[in-house]
């Protein structure tokens, strides 16, 4: 038990016992759901759990550092129109070209996310609440309220969310969840590998520490909104190719499911801990409920308050547990609420006592 | 926590004493030059010279109060200095933040190490590093760190999270760090304070073995003892001077002691002694666990009890339990005749105790508000009318009447309490508290960072407070204030009580050693007489 | 008073930028500062404003209450939902009065005993309290109330005031007085400066969070209600995404996010100022997700602009000594 304490990250202990819930749940509803295990169900939850898991990898390397991005809906939803309308006046566009200006636009859209939290200080919360506002007005005004239809769009694009890549059994594994396993397999070996991911967690783990050691805290905090923002400019291109019908209420909420996603896989809202598999496990576990619950002739109205109450759960689990590795811990930490700036730290502030 | 230790020297009394390896001609590798800086009224250091050879262990004592801690900032880079220059390697430097000190090799370890919960020991130990590239070889990284901490004598599991390491381990692993960055001068700001004799001969191998590579150490400590095992030279501040700076051989403890706390006496009128009164309260084991053990004594009408020891013995968390803010988990509180279970601040105060933070400005005070709203705020109920609301002309008045009482200098009472100067800060939080017309007060630090005119005033309230049969227990690093003040001293060493003083014992040498635990031959005594 | 003191620059700035609004305003429309148009514009958000009253409370606290909206949306759910099951109004509203004083202390009882963040909390119920009404109201939409519900929210009453209106003045009062005149107002206001100042002090940290996390919630629940009056009927995403203009009118109004600091009357302005903006981007025919987006520019900048303030003050300090 000792050896476990010391080798294994709280976090890989609450990703690890997920996993062993969300097989829990497959077996549960696969008793109670006729025809359960079939390619059907697993399509029906890879393409729910697609567009979010691509999301929550940003929103939890933002979450790693004490920060929240709810504008996310509405940078999915301003991409996934634009790049349609894009796409749909010029037939014969790259494929690849219009999936990194997809990742582009959206990482502009964070970008100016993160110059507003970074270095204007503008709490999170705030800053991605009034952006969450802007490009979803900016998305209603610049289309005309107009919608991209899925007939004027190629067949390539239509495809993709077709096309198998491979099938394992029952699994069918297309083009879209490929990009998206892939993004959760890149983000998840650069938080663990690179120095930059490493950095991320120290600053969400303890904020004055990395102030005054001298970390890149300005240009990591901003660099994780850019990479939200890229993620769901990615996810947005995912949407269009999955749905072909965008109207300019796409993504609305999307944000929400996010966060939900993300808190339930783990990831501390206090930032410091977590990682991107856990996210994602969060993601599956999510889509599963709701397929599920949509099987069973539950009314999918239960997911909102359900989303909620696992929420409030996840973060209050954690609170527990955080409090009981605090103790150990031994001194008081200054607590900063999720969403807000850093404290000042001792340099910037005047002390009285010598 | 274990605080029984025979302290044992490291090497026999018979060794050499060591001198840094070139001495006389030798170059220091930071020299500071007439350093001074004062925050608000307080000269927190003046004129003062230090500097630190490498391979040399420079130890460096003083009161609490003194400017040790003033000097360790300014060498990291926290504070600027308002005059004197800081020349590194014979180049004059301005340290702006602590990734310059780094830069320059500077590294300093606290009492509370600045680690990563999250992180595991080896990250922690790296975090850092701008040349170890942008991706991380775990493998390597373990390998390194285990080395690392293999080289200190250290036993570590690398992979094991941050969070949870005992405070010796996160030391180490701190001095690991800055071993890793190639330290050049080490600052080590009492380090050995919660640590166990083990512990402690564990860390000054890690301390000899620098100084051996040729670090310069600047040493920190209240432990008598343990400096003069395994310092070089020392150096003793008072008053935000330095007093003097000998090889270790060319002093002693007692020599030390002597320079720590000698001042001119008499600046200070002393108490006269006023006539015990009846029984108020009675402390008996008082405990809470892991932060002070078996506390007791009784406090009287219109005595002063103060409380000596240094920062840190547990004095202020004795305070806290009294008044509730956190409850004693052990222990008797006998107020008044009764029993009483002092488990929140508002229960402290029903039952007629009142406290005052040594922190005024992030506990004591609520900045942004008038003095009237500060001075009202613990009894506002009592400023309130049938509907509610509250009466400000009341609340004024009785602000106006604590303006007089403590001569608090403002234009006005219904200027922000932030806009003040400190003393003047001190006295408002005063007034709050003694409006809530306390029997036990308990004063924590009442007269730190305030000028000299402040600080009579304060005295002289309470010699009122008093005389109206109030009892004081008086919290103080100060010691002359303690001396002058106090009917008796109790005295306090890393959370346990080791003397009560009366008047004609307590001297500023016989508190020092009890604060030290210097071994005398008085035993350390209980409850009064 | 207190916090009042004299009228501040950041009031002074926003009296500035409300009249050019209602210049601009009248400029394009003659009638605009007509009775029967100022009413107006105080109905098109009257329950958005009530609700920004005691997040006002809320947020001088130091916390944050997200789900303000959902609790509307549920109370007038739960309201639509009982009147079709057959109970009578009065009691339905009761009923939904009290739902949403239920969901106030349940947020309160997370921030305030559990010590989890309001942040995480109150997301939690944003998006909880909607999935709730959704699960009670399903896709229909209920309306057919009686007139006497429906001429609360639609008829004037009072002279040109609806009960609306009137309601939103009595509790502006009564929060002006509590915030600037009142012990509890003077505690919260301790409580926001300095949390760990005030339970030194004596005072019930606890207890108050949760007193005003469950007015938070009573109030919504009336704005919900109302809202289903004025518009007649009610439905599973109503008043969604009304936290945005609400929180705006708080910030907006100088009060500072992180506590402490503001007053009514920088709320009282910033709510004319955006009630105005709406109303003139209305008359402008600018679409609602649009006007949405001024208000969340708007929001950002409550906050960026005294930061820059505060930079440049610092550095001109610096400058100079």
């Amino acid at each position: 038990m000792n050896w476990l304490q010391r080798r294994v990250r709280p976090e890989q202990i609450r990703e690890l016992s997920l996993l062993l819930l969300i097989i829990l749940a497959v077996t549960i509803f696969g008793s109670l759901i006729p025809y359960y295990y079939t390619s059907r169900t697993f399509d029906r939850i890879a393409e729910s759990v697609t567009i979010i898991g691509i999301v929550g990898i940003g929103q939890t390397l933002v979450v790693l550092t004490r920060n929240i991005d709810l504008s996310v809906g509405s940078i999915v939803g301003f991409t996934a129109y634009f790049i349609g309308a894009l796409i749909a006046g010029n037939n014969g566009i790259n494929p690849l070209a219009a999936i990194l200006l997809a990742i582009a636009m959206g990482a502009v859209m964070g970008a100016i996310n993160g110059v507003l939290v970074a270095w204007a200080r503008v709490p999170s919360i705030i800053v991605t609440l009034g952006t969450l506002a802007i490009y979803r007005g900016m998305l209603v005004d610049l289309s005309g309220a107009r919608t991209v239809t899925s007939d004027s769009l190629p067949g390539w694009l239509l495809n993709l969310a077709r096309v198998n890549l491979l099938t394992i059994g029952m699994v069918r594994i297309g083009a879209l969840f490929t990009i998206a396993l892939s993004m959760v397999v890149i983000f998840q070996i650069g938080t663990t590998y690179l120095r930059a991911g490493r950095c991320i967690y120290a600053i969400g783990s303890n904020p004055d520490a990395a102030l005054l050691i001298g970390l890149p805290f300005r240009r990591l905090v901003f660099l994780v909104f850019v990479i939200s923002g890229a993620l769901s400019g990615l996810a947005g291109f995912v949407m269009l190719a999955r749905f072909g019908n965008i109207t300019v209420e796409a993504g609305r909420g999307l944000e929400l499911e996010v966060v939900a996603a993300v808190v339930v896989g783990g990831v501390n809202i206090f930032g410091g801990s977590g990682s991107v598999v856990g996210a994602t496990l969060g993601a599956v576990m999510l889509g599963i409920l709701e397929q599920s619950l949509l099987r069973l002739q539950i009314s999918e109205f239960w997911r909102d308050a359900l989303l909620g109450l696992l929420i409030l759960l996840a973060v209050a689990s954690d609170a527990v547990i955080l409090q009981r590795l605090r103790t150990l811990w031994g001194r008081a930490e200054l607590k900063v609420a999720p969403g807000m700036p850093p404290p000042v730290p001792e340099t910037e502030k005047g002390v009285t006592n010598p | 926590m274990d605080r029984q230790r025979d302290v044992r020297p490291i090497f026999a009394a018979e060794d050499p004493v060591r001198t840094s390896p070139e001495s006389g001609d030798a170059v220091p590798i930071l020299e500071m030059r007439n350093i001074g800086k004062s925050f608000d009224a307080t000269q927190a250091l003046d004129d003062v010279s230090l500097a630190l050879y490498p391979g040399e262990i420079h130890a460096l004592l003083g009161e609490n109060g003194a400017g040790k801690s003033t000097l360790i900032k300014i060498i990291t880079g926290v504070h600027q200095p308002d005059r004197g220059e800081i020349v590194f390697a014979g180049q004059v430097v301005a340290i702006h933040n602590a990734a310059e000190a780094q830069r320059l090799g500077i590294a300093a370890i606290y009492q509370e190490p600045l680690l990563f919960p999250d992180l595991n020991v080896a990250e922690n130990i790296f975090i850092n590093h701008q040349d170890r590239g942008q991706v991380v070889g775990w493998g390597r990284m373990f390998r390194e760190a285990e080395a690392l901490l293999a080289e200190l004598g250290v036993a570590l599991d690398v992979r094991r999270l941050a969070r949870g390491l005992t405070l010796a381990a996160q030391q180490t692993v701190e001095i690991a760090k800055a071993t890793s960055l190639k330290v050049r001068v080490l600052i080590l700001d009492e380090p050995t304070a919660s640590l166990s004799a083990h512990e402690v001969e564990q860390l000054f191998k890690l301390v000899l073995g620098l100084r051996s590579q040729g670090v310069a150490v600047l040493f920190v400590s209240h432990r008598i003892e343990e400096v003069f095992q395994i310092a070089d030279k020392v150096t003793v501040f008072r008053d935000g001077r330095r007093i003097s700076t000998r090889p270790r051989s060319e002093t002693s403890s007692q020599r030390s002691i002597t320079e720590m706390v000698g001042r001119e006496t008499g600046l200070l009128q002393p108490r006269p002694p006023v006539p015990q009164g009846e029984l108020l309260l009675s402390v008996r084991g008082l405990s809470r666990a892991g932060v002070f053990e078996d506390v007791n004594f009784d406090l009287h009408r219109g005595e002063v009890l103060g409380f000596g020891g240094l920062i840190g013995a547990g004095r202020t968390d004795v305070g806290l339990a009294l008044f509730g803010i956190e409850p004693a988990t052990a222990g008797t509180i006998i107020l008044n005749g009764k029993r009483a279970a002092i488990n929140s601040p508002r229960e402290g105060m029903r039952l007629g105790i009142a406290y005052a933070s040594e922190d005024r400005r992030q506990l004591g005070l609520s900045l942004p508000m008038s003095i009237s709203a500060n001075i009202s705020l613990p009894v506002l109920v009592r400023y309130l009318n049938r509907v509610g609301l509250v009466r400000t002309s009341l609340e004024k008045a009785t602000a106006e009447t604590f303006r007089k009482r403590l001569a608090i200098r403002t234009p006005s009472v219904d200027l922000a309490v932030a806009k003040l100067s400190g003393g003047n800060q001190q006295k408002v939080m005063l007034s709050k508290w003694l409006n809530t017309r306390p029997s036990v007060m308990i004063l924590d630090e009442p007269t730190r960072g305030i000028d000299v005119g402040a600080k009579a005033e304060v005295h002289n309230m309470i010699c009122e407070l008093a005389a109206e049969g109030v009892g004081i227990i008086l919290i103080s690093s100060d010691l002359p204030e303690v001396l002058a003040m106090s009917d008796r001293v109790l005295v306090m060493r890393e959370g346990r009580q080791t003397a009560i003083l009366n008047r004609n014992e307590a001297n500023q040498e016989s508190v020092m050693r009890a604060a030290m635990g210097q071994t005398s031959d008085r035993p350390a005594e209980g409850a009064s007489t | 008073m207190i916090a009042l003191g004299r009228l501040k620059s950041w009031e002074g700035l926003l009296l500035a930028i409300l009249v050019v609004v209602v210049a601009m305003n009248v400029m394009r429309s003659p009638y605009y500062l007509g009775i029967d148009n100022v009413v107006n514009l105080f109905q098109l958000s009257i329950e958005k404003i009530i609700v920004a009253l005691t997040m006002t409370m809320i947020i001088v606290s130091g916390e944050i209450d997200l789900s303000v909206a959902s609790i509307m949306g549920l109370a007038a759910v739960l309201l639509g939902c009982l009147f079709k099951a057959g109970i009578p109004m009065p009691a339905a509203i009761l009923i939904a009065l009290l739902s949403g004083l239920a969901a106030g202390l349940f947020n309160g009882f997370w921030v305030a005993q559990a010590g989890l963040p309001s942040l995480a909390v109150t997301l939690a119920g944003l998006i909880g309290y909607r999935g709730l009404a959704r699960v009670f109201i399903q896709d229909h939409s209920i309306g057919g109330f009686p007139v006497w519900f429906n001429t609360i929210g639609q008829q004037r009453t009072v002279g040109p005031l609806t009960i609306s209106i009137m309601i939103f003045f009595i509790l502006f009062v009564i929060v002006a007085v509590t915030l600037h005149g009142s012990g509890l107002g003077r505690l919260v206001y301790a409580i926001g400066n300095n949390t760990q100042a005030a339970r030194y002090a004596g005072v019930r940290v606890k207890l108050i969070k949760l007193c005003l996390f469950g007015a938070s919630g009573l109030v919504a629940a009336l704005a919900g209600i109302l809202y289903g009056a004025r518009l007649g009927s009610v439905r599973g995403d109503i008043a969604t995404g009304f936290e945005l203009d609400i929180i705006t009118m708080v910030l907006l109004g100088g009060v500072s996010i992180f506590g402490g600091s503001g007053n009514i009357i920088g709320v009282g302005l910033s709510i004319l100022v955006i009630l105005n903006l709406r109303n003139g981007m209305g008359l402008a025919n600018i679409t609602g997700d649009t006007q949405t987006s001024v208000v969340g520019a708007l929001l950002i900048l409550s906050v960026l602009v005294p930061n820059l303030m505060h930079t440049l003050k610092t550095k001109w300090k610096e400058r100079k000594t």
